[in-house]
């Protein structure tokens, strides 16, 4: 019992993780409508940041407030500097252009940080473990749990009901439309952009005392993103809730149960849903 | 069109004379280049000529090189052997993959396409048994032309099998898209809507071309295998994918020859940058960068462009 329990926590805290990288990715979709390839590489400069920061400072607290903005302010950059001036073409340029954004950002990481992984001390308040009716569970995992779910309803929240909110709704549904009726578009892009960078970079933060900063490790998010905004359809918040909490699940008991084979449940998952709902479980058909 | 008989001409001659001009480590280069112009070519079958964007065409150079790698090493089989079965098990692999790839579209697409490769390099790097993990397949020999039949362990001899393939697929393509089927393919990146209201469904279009590109891929695979002596995972990597999308539209998309040249400069860039540095990355993504938001009909694009204006 106590370990289904165990697994229980372990998949909702990949899943908390999962969430922050993909929110942001189906979010740029939504709004303009580009695959950020280099999505990932973000959320590793997060993770770098945070280990810089809380090597200066000594505490991890503000890494988790400082690094974000900063992440968010050079994704806004990139997008206002390189994508804004393509978007009239094809998909295919827009993924190529973060492609190479990606390659440029993951060797600037490697040469300022070199090969070695980075290792993050988790603040005093996380460390250890706390005890669930007889399980020892560690505290860390219990907060990235919170972390999600706390980001997941802000966002939603801030969508639904703000004013802010409701200006990307209506960019995401016809960006003519509301260019007509006086929205800057332009803006709302870059904006949402920086914000879903900065969602990353808040999951790179706090991955790092988890699973240290390594080079390598946007890649490994980006797949894992891209399966979860598959599952649970591109530009839909819901979805990437409910793709993550599928692909933690997928992992976490795979690793579990079927260690050699856990990717391949995820991919299986994945295959059994599309075969069903080709554009995702909440994703609108095209 | 007399002009551009002629450059196939001066082309042909220039492949048959090269053994004998250039430096043995540049004959290895040029086979090299070669065979990744082979692999960005299939891709532009899909990518330029039906407007579907695969993110996963590296699984299938894998599959084509796993099969390869293993045949010659195990069962010592002639290479046209193994090119037959890396370019069959890529073309196999791929009816599943393209049947339900094509259940969706534009980006939705590219996603599967990139998650089933994905999902096929993780088998070949936990299948330790068969394909060695990440150490790959080494050791794969270069074995005859045919049972009992010449050697092709000459870089000589490999150069003029892979140049054969290479034109010999070229010409198959070139034909494909000129066909009743390749302007059907051209018709669908046009306006799919529009084909699907004249009464004709894309979706078994789409998969055909899907499962030939995958096989002219695997086919390349098939030739990198002997030609390097080893198949390891890197090959089916998502980052090679990518590369080949770049090498396409570095070329020119829909050109099936700017492809070819695409390649070859790609992997020239990257061999002169990684000469200087050792991060030569940072410059290959820079040069991705400037590419796609100026040259976006690519080389061969840009080139007809310039000489059209006159």
């Amino acid at each position: 019992m106590g370990n289904v329990l165990e697994q229980l926590l372990n998949a909702l805290a990949l899943a908390g993780l999962l969430f922050l990288v993909s929110a942001g990715l189906s979010l740029v979709f939504g709004i303009l409508r580009v695959v950020n390839f280099a999505h990932g590489v973000f959320y590793m400069l997060g993770a770098y940041l945070g280990f810089t920061t809380v090597a200066l400072t000594g505490w991890f607290w503000p890494a988790l407030v400082v690094v974000p903005p900063v992440v968010g302010l050079l994704g806004a950059l990139l997008e206002s500097s390189t994508l804004r001036f393509i978007y009239r073409r094809q998909p295919i340029y827009q993924l190529l252009l973060t492609f190479g954004l990606a390659l440029i950002l993951e060797e600037s990481i490697r040469v300022l940080y070199g090969p070695t992984a980075k290792g993050v001390e988790p603040p005093a308040l996380l460390q250890g473990a706390v005890d669930l009716g007889g399980l020892l569970y560690p505290r860390y995992r219990l907060f990235l749990v919170v972390l999600g779910c706390t980001v997941g309803v802000a966002v939603w929240l801030f969508l639904r009901t703000t004013r802010a909110g409701l200006v990307i709704r209506a960019v995401a549904q016809n960006h003519e439309m509301a260019d007509c009726l006086g929205a800057d578009v332009a803006r709302v892009r870059t904006l949402v952009f920086g914000a879903a960078c900065a969602l990353a970079g808040l999951g790179g933060v706090a991955a790092a005392p988890m699973t240290t900063a390594y080079l390598g490790m946007g890649i490994g998010v980006i797949v894992d993103a891209f399966v979860v905004v598959v599952i649970g359809g591109l530009g839909s918040i819901g979805g990437s809730m409910a793709g993550s909490l599928i692909v933690g699940a997928a992992q976490t008991w795979g690793a579990f149960y079927l260690p050699e084979t856990a990717m391949v449940i995820m991919y299986a998952v994945m295959g059994a849903i599309l075969v069903f709902r080709p554009w995702g479980l909440l994703g609108e058909e095209e | 069109m007399s002009g551009s008989r002629a450059l196939a001409l001066a082309a042909l001659a220039a492949l048959a004379i090269v053994p004998w001009v250039l430096a043995r480590h540049q004959l290895s280069l040029l086979t090299d280049l070669m065979i990744a112009g082979l692999f960005a070519m299939s891709l532009d079958l899909i990518m330029g000529y039906t407007g579907m964007v695969s993110f996963g065409h590296a699984a299938y150079f894998g599959l084509g090189a796993y099969a390869s790698a293993l045949i010659l090493l195990h069962f010592a089989q002639p290479v046209p052997v193994a090119l037959l079965a890396g370019a069959a098990l890529a073309g196999a692999v791929a009816v599943p993959v393209g049947w339900l790839s094509t259940r969706a579209t534009g980006i939705y697409f590219a996603m599967l396409t990139l998650a089933f490769a994905q999902f096929l390099y993780t088998v070949a790097y936990k299948w330790r048994d068969l394909t060695g993990g990440s150490d790959g397949i080494a050791g794969v020999p270069k074995t005859q032309l045919f049972w009992g039949g010449p050697s092709l362990a000459s870089p000589n001899a490999f150069y003029f099998l892979v140049a054969v393939c290479l034109v010999l697929s070229l010409v198959l393509c070139r034909a494909l898209v000129r066909s009743p089927f390749g302007r059907a393919l051209q018709a669908i990146r046009e306006n799919e809507r529009r084909f699907t209201s004249l009464g004709r469904d894309a979706r078994p279009f789409k998969l055909v071309v899907f499962v030939i590109a995958a096989t002219f891929a695997g086919l390349a695979g098939a030739l990198f295998a002997p030609f390097r002596g080893f198949a390891s995972p890197e090959v089916m990597f998502w980052v090679f994918s990518g590369q080949g999308l770049m090498m396409v539209v570095m070329g020119g998309i829909g050109t099936l020859v700017g492809p070819i040249f695409g390649a070859m400069v790609f992997i020239l860039i990257q061999e002169v940058l990684s000469s200087y540095t050792e991060h030569w990355m940072i410059f290959t993504g820079l040069v991705f960068v400037l590419i796609v938001i100026f040259l976006p009909g690519g080389l061969v694009g840009t080139a007809r462009r310039i000489v059209a204006r006159g």
